[in-house]
């Protein structure tokens, strides 16, 4: 059965605001709930928000918050923010590309793990930094990445 | 939660509050902004919670959980007020400690309090601890006392007082005027006065006005915005009431990095509490102004920092920076008058108004008043936020707040203001903090980015980080900045690559100027600052990058390539003989080596290796054994005979070219002649001492070189086709004079250093006081010395273990004493040679300093000496040796021999021959070319240097037979510099699962002390096979990192058929 958009949308954005001006909150709100945007929903919230599909199209492809594709379902995201770089944090991206086999931006085949990069989280003191889903983990290097997705991963085939 | 409807509400309130807070004896403050978070503050908070309920003691003992202290690099830390009792780095497991020592009675818990570096002392309170006692919190002072979801701890320590007085005791102009008289200019870009840019928009006619509090300018590195809204949004939230009151605005909005979840919700709460107040919305505080906020979530793009493209994404738009004018004043926010402040000038505009301007103007600089933060991070110990009076010097808040850079390192630069600022060099240190002093400086205070910079970063690299960053953040309306930034990223990367040459760096300098001249906003406008700043201050680092293909920080992968083939002077391809090893290819290994190194069997032995020194593996754990490994394929070549094989006869090159003639037959001087016999040239080596080899045969004994394997290697180079005359001192049997007309066409000096130092103390002339190195050239060579039988050695490098090693084995010495005023760690001696000498019984007196010979009858009887500590550091950043007051004692002794150092050895040189020689004795030689003053003469080696070491003697050689061979065939002097890269690119060898957890760096098998007593046996004995390819199997294979090595060996797999 065709899915219910402008129902789900609607329950979902009942307290948001539905001017141009709101686009930008009720994105974030979208993403939050999705994980991402989802591109079928796009013609709902276009009228929704009074802009055009194209227009919002624009907006979202823009920010790089936003996104069209699913998520894993871990995310990692390695700060590369000037602090973080000075103390190596590129060298961790690097890692975890190799450890996951994925370049920044992508989801693993399994669908376990999105990479992401972000340039400052605002942690630049205990740099370099990373989050793994939401948690922010301070002072890391390529072998703190590496054993955290090693845990992940051994947690995951348990469960 | 109150309604306050009136003026006299609040002061109400907040007496009540006052009142109403139970008094504790003490309140242990918990810091717990995300980044106390990251480090487990939340655990500390439970921990701490759970022992005040076990002891029953929440009626003494307070919790408070706070934003950040600023002190990041102590997380979790607490701090146990009133005292200002501080504790870092914490652990649940401290929690009882501080509850029962610390809040309930009152003492400081000594082992959790800070250690000052660099003294024995340790520090607890505030206003001892170097990161606090410099600073002057005024901003940033309540993320120490409030808990930021409460806006009951604002009011009560007269939050909102600001605000009522505004409201009640002032006209908006007046609010301006105050505002003005303070002085305070925009805590974010270049410092704009706050006051004009509120009265422009104030005086602006159009209808509603909007203020804008800017909490995105998202410098990568700066991050007190976050710490602020965080730990104290009530501030923000005030200060933006009051500037809306001043500018006649109606609505105002709060965009914030999405990135800063926290920040976010802080803010949120605290927007929702003050609407709840009646500080939001309508009739606040029971006057007639009305105003209200609203958070606006930035969605990760950092051109929304720049005002204009900020309001684009207010109104729910692309961030699209457009050109000023019109400014934000006239047309902002859907074409209304706006006005926009970041976090910190927001938050400083209460505390303004509470305590008044003349007082915020008393503090700070001519032009620059009040107090700023800067984020304090990178390659500093203290990394934190810190808050100082404007007028601060930069070595204060680096050295004195941030404790300088790590132990061991340099500070190089301090690069402010994010990527629209600059690098201030580290010899500008002592530069003045304030807006006009940075922005002369070539910076721009910023928002308060401060990241230092150590010898580890390399600024083309940096650059280049930089300029990837904002092509990847262009918003790409206008052409210069889209198209420039682009093109300058990839002529950064070209250079990081090694792979630049100097047309590209033209290139840069103009399209740095193109992008600056010709884009629309300030983020295009500024985003050649990056390359402009390091090239201003650090251009010869482009320089090495792009003519020497040298990374002088070690950055640049693809210009490193094995860190261990790049740190060799000589260029030797560790990894390919080490992935050969590995393989079990044990000769093509040695084939590998002997292409690049004339002398492998003694620099197995003798090289101080900086190949180690460089190892990957070595941060994370042990380096690969390098010279251990190369021992082992050259002593298997020796026993395969393999050597004669592979070096063998090399009469195929025709030796046709002029005569050049080698004074001085070590390191340096042996390489050049093989080279050069290599290119066709007929060199002469002329060796003043009876037998080639230099310091390696003279200076170092037997046990640790045996003479049969320089012998063996002499007589390889002397195949090559060099001749070798021993016995022949330059300068006094032959002069370089006579040798030009005996046809020799070009010259290289290599005589080394064997000038000895003195101690310069008393008694120095006895009889019995021996220089270590005519002590040790005569028991390589010999003959015969008189020692003992008790033996001082003063001196802590490897001349002053060689001869305490040989001392210990004459027959007729009982002990060998060294005696050294520094402590082991700073030792030069190699570290295995110095356990070796404790292995055969030699007494090891450290921070120990001879201060008189003692002599009888004119011969030696022992040395007097004194105690030493370690004080404060040198210029070169190691720490000086202190006497210790009255702490003399007696070594006795019949010999002392001193090994305190040796000068170049000139006296091959006559006045005639006319080659410039320093003051220090050495010969002037270019360290590029090797060419000394006069043409044709060209030198290295210790003579120009003095000491160093083996390796770089030879690389010295070898660079001057290539300048040699330039300068016989009438070209320019211009060495030839290639990119590191393996000749030859193997796969690597996969471990099994146990080598993966086990393996280990293998210790070097000794012959038994035992069996060394009173004889000159090689000491080492060399791994075994299986140890040895076992190390190498250990390689992490650097060299496959770069793009050429990741083809190199995908092409490798396809041929093999197996899986790319
Ligand atoms: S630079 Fe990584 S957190 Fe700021």
């Amino acid at each position: 059965m065709e899915r219910d958009w402008k129902a789900e949308l609607d329950d979902l954005l009942k307290d948001a605001g539905s001017r141009p001006r709101d686009t930008i909150p009720v994105l974030h709100q979208i993403q939050e709930h999705f994980d991402h945007i989802p591109p079928a929903a796009l013609p709902f919230i276009a009228r929704r928000l009074r802009v055009s599909e194209s227009e919002l199209f624009g907006v979202l492809s823009f920010y790089r918050a936003f996104t069209l594709k699913p998520k894993g379902k871990h995310t990692i995201t390695v700060c590369l923010g000037t602090a973080c770089h000075v103390r190596g944090s590129e060298r961790i991206a690097e890692e975890l590309e190799t450890v996951l086999g994925v370049s920044a931006g992508d989801t693993t085949a399994d669908g376990l793990f999105t990479l992401e990069t972000v340039n400052c989280l605002g942690c630049c003191a205990i740099g370099p930094v990373m989050v793994v889903d939401g948690v922010t983990h301070a002072r890391t290097s390529p072998q703190t990445a590496r054993d955290l997705v090693e845990n992940i991963r051994t947690g995951e085939k348990k469960s | 939660m109150n309604r306050l409807l009136h003026p006299g509400h609040l002061e109400d309130w907040r007496k009540r509050l006052i009142d109403e807070t139970s008094p504790v004896r003490r309140t242990i403050v918990v810091t717990a902004g995300t980044c106390g978070r990251a480090s487990g503050a939340l655990e500390i908070r439970d921990a701490l919670q759970a022992e005040i309920d076990r002891l029953g003691a929440g009626d003494n003992v307070g919790l408070l959980v706070t934003g950040c202290h600023g002190f990041c690099e102590m997380e979790p830390s607490v701090i146990v007020q009133p005292e200002g009792i501080f504790y870092g780095k914490l652990k649940p497991e401290d929690a009882p400690a501080i509850v029962k020592q610390t809040a309930l009675a009152g003492k400081v818990v000594e082992r959790l309090a800070l250690e000052i570096p660099g003294t024995e002392r340790r520090a607890a309170k505030l206003e001892q601890i170097p990161f606090y006692r410099k600073q002057m919190r005024l901003v940033s002072e309540n993320n120490f006392r409030v808990d930021p979801e409460r806006i009951e701890d604002y009011i009560r320590l007269g939050g909102y007082h600001g605000l009522l007085r505004g409201l009640y005791d002032m006209t908006a102009d007046g609010v301006i005027e105050e505002i003005r008289a303070s002085g305070l200019r925009g805590r974010g870009g270049a410092g704009f006065p706050t006051a004009l840019k509120w009265d422009l928009c104030r005086r602006s006619s159009g209808h509603p006005k909007y203020v804008v509090c800017n909490a995105d300018e998202g410098d990568p590195g700066a991050y007190m915005d976050r710490s602020l809204l965080e730990g104290n949004p009530h501030a923000v939230i005030e200060g933006l009431i009051i500037g809306a009151y001043a500018i006649g605005a109606s609505e105002g909005f709060v965009y914030v990095r999405g990135e800063y979840p926290l920040a976010v919700r802080n803010v949120e709460r605290a927007i929702g509490q003050a609407r709840e107040c009646g500080l939001l919305g309508k009739a606040i505080l029971g006057s007639e102004f009305s105003f209200d906020l609203h958070v606006v979530e930035g969605a990760g793009a950092f051109v929304s920092g720049e005002e204009t493209a900020m309001m684009a994404s207010i109104e729910g738009r692309k961030a699209f920076p457009r050109p000023r004018p019109p400014y934000p004043a006239e047309a902002g926010l859907w074409g209304k008058p706006t006005n926009i402040n970041n976090v910190e000038t927001w938050a400083t505009v209460p505390i303004i108004l509470d305590r008044g301007s003349a007082w915020f103007a008393s503090i700070g600089t001519e032009k620059s008043k009040g107090t700023k933060i800067f984020s304090l991070v990178g390659q500093v110990r203290n990394t934190g936020l810190v808050e100082v009076p404007m007028g601060v010097t930069l070595r204060e808040i680096v050295e004195e707040i941030g404790g300088g850079v790590p132990e061991g390192r340099k500070l190089k630069a301090v690069q402010t203001g994010g990527p629209s600022g600059g690098c201030i060099p580290a010899a500008s240190a002592d530069l003045v903090i304030d807006y006009e002093t940075l922005a002369k400086a070539g910076s721009i205070m910023g928002s308060g980015g401060m990241i230092v910079l150590d010898d580890r970063t390399c600024m083309v690299d940096l650059a280049r980080y930089y300029l990837h960053f904002l092509e990847e953040e262009s918003c790409g309306k206008c052409a210069p900045c889209r198209v420039g930034t682009r093109q300058m990223s990839e002529l950064l990367r070209k250079m990081t690559a090694g792979k630049a040459d100097e047309s590209d760096l033209r290139r840069l300098e103009q399209l740095a100027q193109t992008v600056k001249t010709a884009s629309l906003c300030g983020l295009g406008q500024t985003a050649a600052n990056p390359v402009l700043s390091t090239l201003a201050h650090f251009r010869s680092e482009y320089e090495a990058h792009i003519r020497e293909k040298r990374c002088p920080a070690r950055v640049c992968r693809e210009i490193i390539s094995s860190p261990c083939q790049y740190a060799c002077p000589i260029g030797q391809e560790a990894s390919t003989y080490i992935a050969l090893v590995a393989a079990g290819r044990i000769k093509e290994a040695y084939e590998v080596i002997v292409k690049d190194n004339p002398l492998p069997s003694i620099c197995g032995r003798a090289c101080d290796h900086p190949c180690e020194i460089a190892c990957k593996a070595g941060e994370s754990g042990e380096p690969i054994s390098i010279r251990a490994i190369k021992r082992y394929v050259c002593d298997r070549a020796a026993a395969e005979g393999w050597d004669q094989e592979v070096r063998g006869d090399k009469d195929r090159v025709p030796r046709d070219r002029e005569n050049v003639a080698i004074i001085g037959g070590g390191p340096a001087g042996l390489t050049a002649a093989y080279d050069l016999a290599e290119k066709g040239f007929r060199p002469t080596v002329f060796e003043a001492l009876p037998v080639a080899g230099g310091m390696l045969a003279a200076g170092i004994p037997n046990h640790r070189l045996p003479k049969t394997i320089i012998a063996a290697e002499v007589e390889a180079i002397r195949k090559a086709g060099v001749e070798i005359r021993t016995g022949v001192r330059v300068g006094r049997d032959v002069t370089i004079e006579g040798l030009k007309t005996d046809g020799f066409k070009a010259f290289f000096l290599a005589t080394g250093a064997w000038k000895s130092m003195r101690l310069n103390v008393p008694g120095e002339e006895s009889k019995g006081v021996l220089q270590s190195l005519p002590y040790l050239k005569a028991v390589n060579l010999g003959e015969p010395v008189n020692i003992g039988p008790r033996v001082i050695v003063v001196g802590g490098g490897n001349s002053a273990i060689d001869a305490a090693r040989a001392a210990v084995r004459d027959p007729n010495v009982k002990s060998v004493t060294i005696l050294y005023r520094r402590t082991r760690a700073e030792m030069p001696a190699f570290p295995e040679e110095v356990e070796a000498a404790i292995d055969e019984g030699i007494d090891l007196k450290l921070l120990a300093a001879p201060v008189k010979i003692l002599a009888k009858n004119g011969k030696v009887a022992g040395a007097l000496c004194l105690k030493m500590k370690l004080g404060d550091k040198d210029a070169g950043g190691r720490r000086k040796p202190v006497p210790v007051e009255g702490s003399d004692y007696k070594v006795e002794a019949e010999t002392v021999i001193l090994a305190v150092g040796e000068r170049s050895d000139t006296s091959c040189l006559t006045e005639k021959d006319g080659v410039a020689v320093s003051a220090s004795g050495s010969v002037i030689a270019d360290p590029e070319t090797k060419a000394t003053s006069v043409p044709g003469v060209f030198a290295g080696g210790d003579v120009v240097t003095g000491p160093a070491s083996v390796i770089e003697a030879m690389a010295a050689g070898r660079r001057a037979a290539a300048m040699i061979e330039c300068y016989l065939e009438g070209r320019p002097l211009l060495p030839e510099y290639k990119l590191t890269r393996p000749s030859l690119y193997i796969e690597a060898v996969a471990l099994t699962p146990e080598e993966a957890v086990s393996a280990a760096r293998p210790p070097m098998p000794h012959l038994a002390p035992a069996k060394r007593a009173k004889n000159f046996k090689e000491v080492e004995l060399g791994l075994k096979e299986k140890a040895a390819l076992g190390e190498a199997r250990r390689c992490l294979r650097c060299d496959l990192e770069t793009e050429d090595g990741r083809r190199a060996i995908k092409a490798l797999k396809l041929k093999s058929g197996g899986r790319p």
